[in-house]
């Protein structure tokens, strides 16, 4: 029984074996805590989506074709953090090879009271599900629209956040973004968009919408502001923001799309109510045009949100909104703009229904997520499902369906960009 | 403070060697809700606050397994009573980051928040059902955070040389899957050893075991155990290292900036 030593000591030296009782993969507990980590994570990911019909505007019936690679990174100095999340995509509908650093910051506490971020980052605040009043952050609405993973429908600004916790019962955020960062908006490339003024919905090359965009000066940055805190279990926030309409809304008279200077005030609470979580937030938008008296120009609006979240059962959840939009000034502006049959309503209302439903132990998530708005008679409908194979691998179907009484209404629009599409990720 | 903190760690170490000394073991307790009371304070209340490095390994029927790796951060703010919790996630790579926090509450309904770093979102989650699975492991969140004493009556069932064996019942039958379960609390360390649960039709369905105590700070802490689902065969096992109990944290790291920019100071792996 001469080998017996030697086979032991091999079976050890095999890699991913271990002896022990319960095989966690390794014994070290991860580096990812010490001060040496220098683990680079991430995911590789296949794409694909396509339009359910044909749009007359465009030539491509994929909606998403694309192999992306994410890279991310992240490492303490001390006490100051540095991260780093690259994607690096091939894109099959946009063609070409992209690159979108969607993170490259440090962050740290500069004093006991105030922290710090610094550099290329994605900012969230308010509480809206996928309505967003005060958050004038960038987003990305052609990702949202193509079925890539919630979490793009954020895009990266590079932006300098101060959060200040010195005082009793308030804490005060000011994020600084020197250059105008503007939503990813639908500009006729992946999607067409209506033309007012072709009277249908166009779409790249002749209709590729490129906007006018405001000069680089310092004058020309973003400021945001937010001031909040919480009594007992309710949160609530005070809200401030100068800068741009983070879309185009507004046209000079040459006919090009423009980014009118905006300022937002609003506020909002989030608390326990009934055997759920409440959420009602306002907001006071105030554009050029305070008068409503140029159809060219987008009037001042006051939106308002209130919405309910309750787990019904066990791992199923639904949330419900309300959102309305009220545009002033509306006698002026139907004065103005000769009568046009694409005016938007002085009162647009939008319903969601959020349905998330976890199941197999958390590795399979049905969701739902509609918009509807009664008031525009149009829809957009979201449903998916997401299957974890394990911590690497998981899988993601769903679609994007739009759909409405108008050709031209903020949903209605849309109704050839209708897909579906299946996402395959490795994690690692 | 640093000084009044040493002399509160010098006072409970002092009150638990009292606790595991002979003497406290010359009478069994015989009243079931202070046996439930103490083991409650022994397995979710030590210290005024604690921290420790968790891992689950979930392996279904199947014998397919995942692994969940996370941070814990604790304050009590009465013992026995409410509590704040932080749980940052370091595995797996989906979950890398997320950060989970909740305010227990034993008068009312739980505040939680989740934090998801892709979106930068602070996320209030509705407090729910307690008895679902904690990130997809066969834990409850409820389990690990402990079950609100008032949910139950409870009795003592027997007391034999090592254990209390407690039988325990929901006041609201409808509000959890399980009709009855028993406790076995050891004696000594008054901390749960096993917990086996039964479904409606008396069946053992679930069960709870603590694999391993060590002594940490003078505390008798769990820092190994399993859950059996023996309906579907599935296990999580649940492993505690890197643990530290008065750290003197102050309320103030159980906010939302806690969330957004999780703190390092106590996160990080102590040296020692």
């Amino acid at each position: 029984m001469k080998w017996q030593p030697y086979a032991i000591a091999g079976l050890l030296l095999l890699p991913g074996v271990s002896l022990a009782e319960d095989d966690w993969g390794d014994d070290s507990w991860g580096d990812d805590q010490t001060e040496t980590s220098t683990a680079l994570q991430g995911f590789y990911e296949l794409a694909a989506g396509t339009r359910l019909q044909t749009d007359p505007a465009l030539d491509e019936n994929l909606t998403l074709a694309e192999a992306r690679a994410r890279l991310e990174y992240d490492r303490y100095f001390g006490d100051t953090r540095f991260s780093a999340k690259v994607d690096l995509l091939a894109d099959g509908v946009e063609h070409g090879l992209h690159g979108d650093l969607r993170e490259a910051m440090v962050s740290f506490k500069a004093t006991d009271q105030l922290d710090l971020r610094l550099g290329q980052q994605v900012l969230t605040w308010g509480t809206g599900d996928l309505l967003f009043l005060n958050d004038l952050f960038a987003k990305d609405w052609v990702s949202f629209f193509s079925g890539r993973e919630d979490s793009y429908l954020k895009a990266p600004s590079a932006s300098l956040k101060a959060s200040y916790y010195g005082w009793d019962g308030a804490d005060l955020d000011l994020v600084w973004t020197p250059k105008f960062t503007h939503d990813r908006f639908i500009d006729g490339e992946r999607f067409s968009y209506f033309s007012p003024m072709a009277g249908a919905n166009v779409a790249a090359p002749e209709g590729h919408f490129v906007p006018q965009e405001p000069d680089t000066a310092l004058e020309n940055g973003e400021l945001a502001a937010r001031l909040s805190g919480k009594r007992g279990s309710t949160e609530w926030a005070l809200y401030g923001y100068q800068g741009f309409w983070k879309r185009p809304v507004s046209m000079n008279p040459q006919g090009q799309g423009v980014f009118d200077r905006l300022s937002v005030l609003g506020a909002s609470v989030r608390g326990n109510v009934a055997n759920g979580i409440g959420h009602a937030e306002l907001a006071w938008y105030e554009g050029e045009d305070g008068a409503g008296n140029n159809p060219l120009q987008a009037n001042d609006q006051l939106k308002a949100l209130v919405g309910y979240e309750q787990e019904l059962v066990a791992d199923l959840t639904m949330g419900l909104q309300y959102y309305l939009e009220w545009t002033q000034d509306y006698a002026a502006l139907s004065r103005a703009d000769g009568g046009s049959p694409y005016r938007p309503d002085e009162y647009r209302q939008v319903a969601t229904l959020r349905l998330s439903y976890r199941l197999l132990q958390n590795n399979l998530t049905l969701n739902w997520f509609s918009f509807w708005s009664p008031t525009d008679e149009d829809f957009y409908l979201r449903p998916s499902v997401h299957y974890r194979l394990d911590d690497a691998w998981s899988v993601t179907a769903g679609a994007n369906v739009f759909g409405g009484k108008d050709t031209h209404t903020f949903f209605g629009q849309f109704e050839d960009a209708t897909n579906v599409y299946a996402r395959l990720r490795y994690s690692f | 403070m640093f000084k009044s903190h040493l002399q509160g760690l010098g006072q409970r170490t002092l009150l638990a060697l009292i606790l595991a000394s002979p003497l406290s073991q010359a009478a069994d307790l015989t009243d079931a809700q202070t046996i439930v009371s103490q083991a409650n304070v022994a397995s979710y209340y030590r210290g005024e606050d604690g921290r420790s490095e968790a891992r689950m390994l979930i392996r279904d029927a199947q014998g397919r397994e995942q692994v969940r790796q996370f941070t814990i951060l604790r304050r009590d703010r009465e013992d026995g009573g409410d509590q704040d919790f932080l749980v940052a996630f370091s595995r797996p790579a989906d979950v890398r980051n997320t950060v989970f926090m909740v305010a227990k509450h034993t008068r009312s309904e739980d505040d939680r928040w989740l934090y998801l770093p892709g979106l930068d979102l602070v996320k209030r989650i509705s407090a729910g059902d307690k008895r679902t699975s904690f990130v997809g492991s066969h834990y409850f969140y409820e389990d690990v955070s402990g079950r609100n004493l008032n949910e139950d009556t409870h009795q003592l069932a027997e007391t034999t040389a090592e254990h209390y064996v407690i039988d325990a019942a929901p006041k609201d039958p409808a509000s959890v899957e399980f009709k009855s379960y028993r406790v076995w609390i050891d004696k000594q360390t008054l901390l749960p050893m096993t917990i086996e649960y039964k479904d409606s039709a008396d069946q053992l369905y679930r069960k709870v075991e603590v694999l391993k105590v060590e002594d940490v700070s003078g505390f008798p802490t769990v820092t190994k155990s399993r859950v059996s689902d023996l309906r579907s065969g599935g296990t999580t096992t649940m492993q505690f290292r890197f643990i530290k109990y008065d750290l003197g944290m102050e309320e103030a790291v159980f906010t939302e900036r806690s969330l957004r920019q999780p703190p390092r100071e106590w996160l990080r792996r102590p040296k020692s």
